[in-house]
């Protein structure tokens, strides 16, 4: 005999909201309540960001005053403070140029054909180098811009980009010294990382911005701005190594075994059997590690730097837009939400791609 | 080159010692493996048979006595190792295929980096293999795509694109299911007919009686017995090994 079975028939759209959410009486009661409270926080929502908010700048503060909804004019009359800081009114299309040059290199090099090394290189030196010539200028008849003036969107672009481009190379180096045999080795490595990781970001932001320079010879000291980076770049490379040696202990013994056997060298096993098997699986903390980055470079306000938030801060601090903060910050927020989530997706497909033949 | 001692001998070992801490793993081990010999060893687990052929490609490191494979003396020189290594395939129990590279960049890679052939002559070689080991049909999916018969073979034809001069086999058959077994061993049985200098540690009594030189037998980390297939499996001098044939054959 030979058993045929029928799949039951798919449930249709209105169907399965019924059996979802109105299958008894007070489901369907709990339901409609839910549904109320959505529709008044979206109309309430709506209703202040655009029905009754105002757009334009014709009225000045008082006309948004008088408004009952959100006032956009704020970000209209005051967006090249947040987006550009204190840089030179006259010169901030360098430092928008600038933004577009980071955000380029950092797209490229999330595309798979750019992951050989020269090519990578190629992309990372160029962004940085256009990034460096139109933000400080003195050449090409650019004028001189210091960096104490960079700031906003293009300065929190920056350390968030040269930060993970020092700090990634430094944690895979950090993660392959702390699984050295020879034990002097591994040791201090681990106290070098547990080290950094038990300070604050700040104490360590803080440390190379002031009490650094006292340590070392003028010469050596260079622009406060690149020893906060460097700073920064430690401190992320202290978490991201862990993040990889958790990646490495997931990939089987095995597999170096196997690659030793047919006769790798060290660099080729690690570079081509470890490695790649280990970023996959550290690939969702990483992530996640690069959003945390992101949104700390917000700590750099306290040595004196207006990134974005800062710049935020003083779109609105000056007399007569102090009334409209919430704006400011929705739109900030808005920023962060826009390259935060970009991240992530980009993540997601990471893992949808490196996932193919999964074990 | 070849030292006059070792002249025609494959691997060579002598006097071999192997601790783990305080445990003594492999007791005085001697062995010739001439060019072209088929070797099995068996032995209880826990018995050292892993250990002793983990040494011979320096997986292990030995505590005493001289091990010389191919001519070189196994020591601290990782030039030498390196070296050898290229020139001894291994097959794992557990396979160990590189599971981010399809089939055949599994086969194609070492020869690529470590022989640095030129990308087209190690795709020939690895679809010329493959087709040996009869899956060239499976060559652009992953390992993990592939059953473990599967994976076994292409792990054979992964060492053999290096073209060594010696094989070794650690447990090849122990992590498949029984009916994979069969596929796995006549690819062995094929590569031992053409001459293929190997040393196998394996439980397939059957496998080592249709080609084996010699089968060695191992318990404590020591060789208890050593003999051509058909004086071992009938007249073998050596009260433990009777025992692990009876449990071994028994059923």
């Amino acid at each position: 005999m030979e058993m045929v079975i029928v799949a039951p028939p798919a449930p249709g759209k209105l169907e399965d909201l019924r059996r979802r959410f109105f299958a008894t009486p007070l489901q369907a009661l709990l339901s409609l309540i839910s549904l109320a409270i959505m529709a008044f926080v979206l109309w309430k929502l709506l209703n202040w960001a655009v029905f009754s908010a105002v757009f334009t700048t014709s009225g000045g503060p008082e006309a948004c005053q008088a408004a009952a909804g959100a006032c956009w004019s704020v970000i209209a009359a005051r967006w090249r403070i947040i987006l550009f800081g204190l840089y030179p009114f006259e010169e901030q299309w360098r430092s928008a140029l600038a933004c577009v040059a980071v955000v380029v290199m950092t797209v490229l090099s999330c595309i798979p054909a750019f992951w050989t090394g020269r090519r990578i290189a190629l992309v990372w030196g160029a962004g940085t180098a256009l990034y460096y010539v139109l933000m400080k200028g003195g050449v090409l008849g650019l004028p001189y811009v210091g960096e104490e003036a960079w700031g906003g969107l293009a300065l929190t672009l920056f350390i968030f980009v040269t930060t993970c481009l020092i700090g990634f190379p430094l944690a895979i180096c950090l993660a392959l010294l702390r699984r050295s045999e020879l034990p002097w080795i591994s040791r201090t490595t681990g106290l070098i990382i547990d080290g950094v990781r038990s300070l604050p970001l700040i104490s360590i932001l803080f440390t190379f911005a002031v009490v650094l320079p006292f340590a070392l010879p003028q010469w050596m000291a260079g622009d406060k701005l690149y020893r906060v980076i460097l700073g920064s770049a430690l401190f992320f490379s202290a978490y991201q190594a862990e993040i990889v040696r958790g990646g490495m202990q997931g990939v089987p013994k095995g597999q170096e075994e196997a690659a030793m056997a047919l006769g790798m060298s060290y660099w080729q096993r690690i570079g081509r059997i470890l490695l790649p098997q280990a970023m996959r699986n550290a690939l969702p903390a990483t992530i996640n590690q690069f959003v945390i980055s992101f949104k700390e470079t917000s700590l750099v306000v306290i040595v004196g730097f207006f990134e974005i938030l800062a710049s935020g801060n003083a779109a609105y601090g000056t007399g007569e837009w102090r009334f409209a903060y919430v704006e400011v910050y929705a739109f900030i927020a808005l920023i962060y939400f826009v390259f935060v989530f970009s991240l992530s997706r980009y993540g997601a497909y990471l893992e949808r791609r490196m996932s193919v033949g999964e074990r | 080159m070849i030292s006059t001692q070792s002249s025609g001998a494959a691997v060579h070992i002598e006097n071999l010692d192997k601790y783990y801490g305080s445990f003594h793993a492999l007791r005085n081990i001697n062995l010739s493996v001439k060019r072209g010999e088929k070797i099995v060893v068996c032995g209880p687990s826990g018995s050292g048979k892993s250990t002793m052929i983990r040494c011979i490609n320096r997986l292990e490191q030995h505590n005493g006595g001289r091990i010389t494979v191919l001519g070189t003396e196994l020591n601290d020189d990782v030039g030498n190792i390196d070296g050898i290594r290229r020139e001894v395939g291994m097959v794992f129990q557990h396979f160990n295929l590189f599971p981010h590279m399809t089939v055949l960049e599994n086969c194609m890679i070492a020869p690529m980096i470590v022989r640095k052939r030129p990308r087209a002559e190690a795709e020939a070689t690895a679809r010329r293999y493959l087709e040996k080991v009869r899956i060239p049909e499976q060559a652009t999916k992953f390992p993990g795509q592939l059953s473990g018969g599967q994976q076994q073979r292409v792990a054979i034809a992964r060492a053999l694109c290096m073209q060594p001069q010696l094989m070794l086999f650690d447990e090849p058959t122990s992590a498949l299911d029984p009916e994979m077994i069969a596929e796995v061993l006549d690819v062995m049985v094929t590569l031992a007919s053409e001459g293929m200098t190997m040393i196998c540690v394996t439980h397939e009594m059957g496998f080592a009686r249709r080609v084996a030189d010699r089968v060695i037998f191992m318990d404590h980390g020591e060789i208890v017995e050593e003999a051509p297939p058909e004086q071992f499996f009938t007249s073998c001098r050596n009260e433990r090994t009777r025992q692990f044939l009876s449990q071994v054959l028994g059923h």
